[in-house]
């Protein structure tokens, strides 16, 4: 009998012991809503979850129930995972963690080791999790793999040369069978972007995809001269996944220089697209350019969320993205056809679409050198903070930016690890910046509601079976809105700017909300 | 021949150091409307900040002297600091120094016209400390005018005193909160957040509010000083010259944050 109470007991403990996070639990993470495997919870990055402890009734009492204080300052960018009971998490400056998802306790820390010289400062927003092993990059453009059991260093392998700061790297890793993918960023610093595979057990590259093709080869025409050698097209965001397709779709950055259009004439593929590629090879399938020639550092970093939706009578598989250039698009995921744009922000540098989806450009939307007053500014009507979709409401969550900009442009010249962006933008001073919490229907591209936020917001949205929608703002507040009515129920003031998105899990048949704001991981629950 | 060959060696030297000065110009020209003209004019006549077309420089006029106040800002003014590649500084001084070249000792050379001594009686009659701080003396409502002198142009100065709303710094932006009882209360805009605001009022205390226990929270297009178009032509000339005198000190070792917007 004792031998039975034991074994009881044991099934009832929050199982901390090694984790198995093998590839077919990642095909079907959704059967596991109380864990989040990947950074986008989903390979769809529907970001919803059918969690219905916390809901529209009882929100309001919706209390911190655990701090996990970081100590590292700069922006908190990253999603944890949540993986039966543990918390994984990245930091800023290479630091990243595990903890007991249900206290907050620490339950390792790894340091990223930096040569000397090296700058140890940036963003990261998160890991990938394969078996027992968990993947994340670096400031200096590596991709680590750790023991998830300990934190202990597995392997690390240079994504490209660090050239004093020119290339790095911020987004959490994505694993697809037994790869591990990731993207670059530093279009900003005259790169040449691309998508990278590794393998998991060894950390050898298996495949490289280039975000921007060299002179010869298919789209290497759309550069004038050799611009393509520094021309951007970072890859600093998760793709996404779709199982069925076999594809793997990942949005391509700005081109460089970011605002200066004159030495690198053409549309500059595949900058400011999505790309479709085969995760198994790393061949494109199909792209589509939302910006050609962007000189707006528009680039099309946002979530590539995959949907399955009624199209005008028909079954579809689709692809949707507020893209930064503030017009909401919606693709067909197999062949990349464009099937509605629209705006959802205000703009004024396209009077309309074609009907491939191609802008029609309006006049004096060019930076110039006396200054070009454009909408969206430079940070876009949207970024890289998650949306989210309710399956029962049918409704698109985003986070939109209103803010203009004075564009400004001017040749640069290239020195390697500095700044190649061909001038400079200015807010507008006479026009205070502005967000809201949207509401879209992704059928029609209308609003359904919004609720205005006083600062254009960096943070995005979380969905939940209890009909809410968790937000942040710019001005620091986690939110909880009624999914239905767009109705504001409950709210804290973090301290600090939110710079991500929340996420929602559950542990011992008790469901959390967590949010990372400033330098510290924020967690709530309902009493108990 | 053998000097024909050195001559020609020569001219090419010439034309190709007149080349690069041109392009050189032509870069600081465009370094300085993107970065510098929003507060000092596009041809360098003064603005927000001070003219940089009199060939005076407020805080020493070698090449150096320049560099630093643009590479370090200047304490107690807006002028942020920027963060240029030294091939970059150059040129743009280069072409700062073109703008005293072509326009002259024009406007804002030299301290402006007018008796201080009788404008600061115009400013203690005005009223002006009601809203203002010269020194230890005076109200935090409005802006400080300790260095008032250094930050600004007379031309801008002047500006503010007849037509207040021509510019009104966003950290000065007016506000009027409307309660549900119908009160309106005017100040400054201390802070501000998607759920709350809080003002300074005239009589520098601090008004907090939730904006949902109000009725409606107004920004004020205008600025919140009057405007003092009444002054005779000589007070005004007076109250000017006093302003542009003060240059004192800020508390050591302030700050100098970066102006928002610009990188």
């Amino acid at each position: 009998m004792k031998l039975a109470a034991g074994v009881l007991c044991l099934a009832l403990a929050p199982l901390v012991t090694a984790q198995n996070v093998t590839y077919e639990r990642l095909l079907h993470a959704l059967d596991e809503q109380q864990n989040w495997l990947t950074y986008w919870g989903d390979y769809g990055a529907v970001r919803h979850r059918d969690l219905k402890q916390i809901s529209t009734a009882n929100v309001k009492d919706l209390r911190l129930d655990w701090i996990f204080q970081t100590g590292q300052a700069g922006s908190f960018e990253t999603v944890p995972l949540v993986v039966d009971g543990v918390m994984y998490l990245t930091g800023g400056n290479g630091y990243a963690y595990a903890l007991d998802a249900r206290s907050g306790r620490q339950l390792w820390i790894y340091k990223h080791a930096f040569p000397p010289g090296r700058k140890g400062n940036g963003v990261n927003r998160g890991f990938a999790i394969l078996g027992d092993r968990l993947f994340m990059v670096t400031p200096d453009a590596n991709v680590v793999a750790l023991d998830a059991r300990t934190g202990r260093l597995l392997w690390q392998t240079e994504m490209a040369s660090f050239n004093n700061g020119q290339y790095t790297a911020t987004l959490a890793p994505l694993v697809i069978k037994d790869k591990v993918i990731v993207g670059i960023s530093g279009a900003e610093l005259g790169i040449r972007g691309f998508i990278d595979a590794y393998d998991p057990a060894t950390g050898k590259r298996m495949w490289r995809f280039w975000a921007v093709p060299a002179k010869g080869e298919p789209g290497g025409e759309t550069w004038l001269a050799d611009s393509w050698k520094r021309g951007g097209g970072s890859t600093w965001m998760t793709g996404t996944y779709d199982p069925q397709l076999n594809t793997l779709y990942w949005g391509v950055g700005n081109p460089g220089p970011d605002l200066y259009g004159e030495t690198r004439k053409g549309d500059n593929l595949y900058t400011c697209s999505l790309v479709a590629l085969d995760p198994d090879t790393g061949k494109l399938k199909w792209h589509f350019q939302f910006t050609p020639h962007d000189t707006h550092d528009w680039d099309a970093a946002e979530t590539p969320m995959l949907l399955d939706l009624k199209w005008k009578g028909r079954d579809r598989k689709v692809v949707v993205e507020a893209n930064r250039n503030a017009f909401f698009y919606v693709l067909d995921r197999e062949t990349g056809e464009f099937l509605m744009g629209k705006p959802f922000a205000r703009q004024n540098w396209a009077s309309e679409l074609d009907a491939k989806g191609r802008p029609i450009l309006m006049k004096n939307q060019a930076p110039s050198p006396e200054g070009s007053q454009v909408c969206p500014g430079l940070a876009g009507a949207a970024n890289f903070m998650a949306p989210s979709y309710n399956p029962e409401t049918k409704l698109f969550y985003f986070a939109v930016r209103e803010q203009c900009d004075v564009y400004y442009t001017n040749a640069p010249v290239y020195i390697e690890g500095r700044p190649y962006w061909g001038s400079v933008t200015r807010a507008l001073t006479e026009e205070p910046e502005w967000g809201l919490l949207k509401a879209l229907d992704p059928l029609t591209g209308e609003t359904k509601w919004d609720f205005r936020y006083f600062h254009a917001p960096w943070a995005g949205t979380v969905s939940t079976g209890g009909g809410l929608i968790f937000a942040g703002d710019a001005d620091g507040y986690l939110m909880a809105f009624d999914a239905r009515s767009g109705k504001n129920l409950w709210r804290i003031n973090t301290g600090s700017p939110i710079v991500n998105s929340p996420m929602t899990y559950m542990v011992s048949g008790r469901q959390y909300v967590t949010m990372p704001s400033g330098s510290a991981v924020l967690t709530f629950a309902l009493p108990h | 021949m053998r000097i024909t060959g050195i001559a020609f060696l020569f001219l090419c030297v010439v034309v190709a150091l007149r080349g690069q000065t041109e392009t050189d110009l032509a870069d600081g020209k465009a370094t300085f409307r993107s970065n510098c003209a929003f507060c000092h004019g596009l041809t360098g006549g003064g603005g927000r900040g001070p003219a940089l077309s009199s060939g005076r420089f407020l805080h020493g006029s070698a090449d150096d002297d320049i560099k630093n106040v643009i590479r370090g800002g200047v304490a107690g003014t807006t002028m942020p600091a920027f963060e240029f590649e030294k091939d970059e500084l150059d040129r743009l001084v280069a072409y700062v120094r073109t703008l005293s070249a072509t326009t002259g000792k024009a406007a804002g050379a030299g301290p402006v016209a007018g008796d201080a001594a009788k404008g600061r009686q115009v400013y203690a009659r005005s009223g002006c400390a009601g809203c203002h701080r010269v020194g230890a003396e005076g109200s935090v409502f409005g802006p400080e005018l300790t260095r008032i002198g250094a930050g600004r142009s007379a031309d801008y100065i002047r500006e503010s005193i007849v037509n207040p709303s021509a510019d009104v710094p966003e950290e000065f932006a007016g506000v009027t909160v409307i309660t549900r009882d119908g009160k309106r209360i005017a100040g400054v805009r201390v802070n501000e957040d998607t759920f709350s605001v809080q003002l300074r009022d005239a009589s520098q205390n601090f008004r907090m509010f939730q904006k949902d226990e109000v009725q409606q929270v107004l920004r004020e297009t205008k600025s919140l000083m009057p405007v003092y178009r009444s002054l005779s032509q000589d007070d005004l000339q007076n109250l000017l010259a006093y302003l542009d005198g003060l240059r004192g000190d800020l508390n050591a070792g302030a700050g100098v944050k970066k102006e928002k917007g610009i990188r």
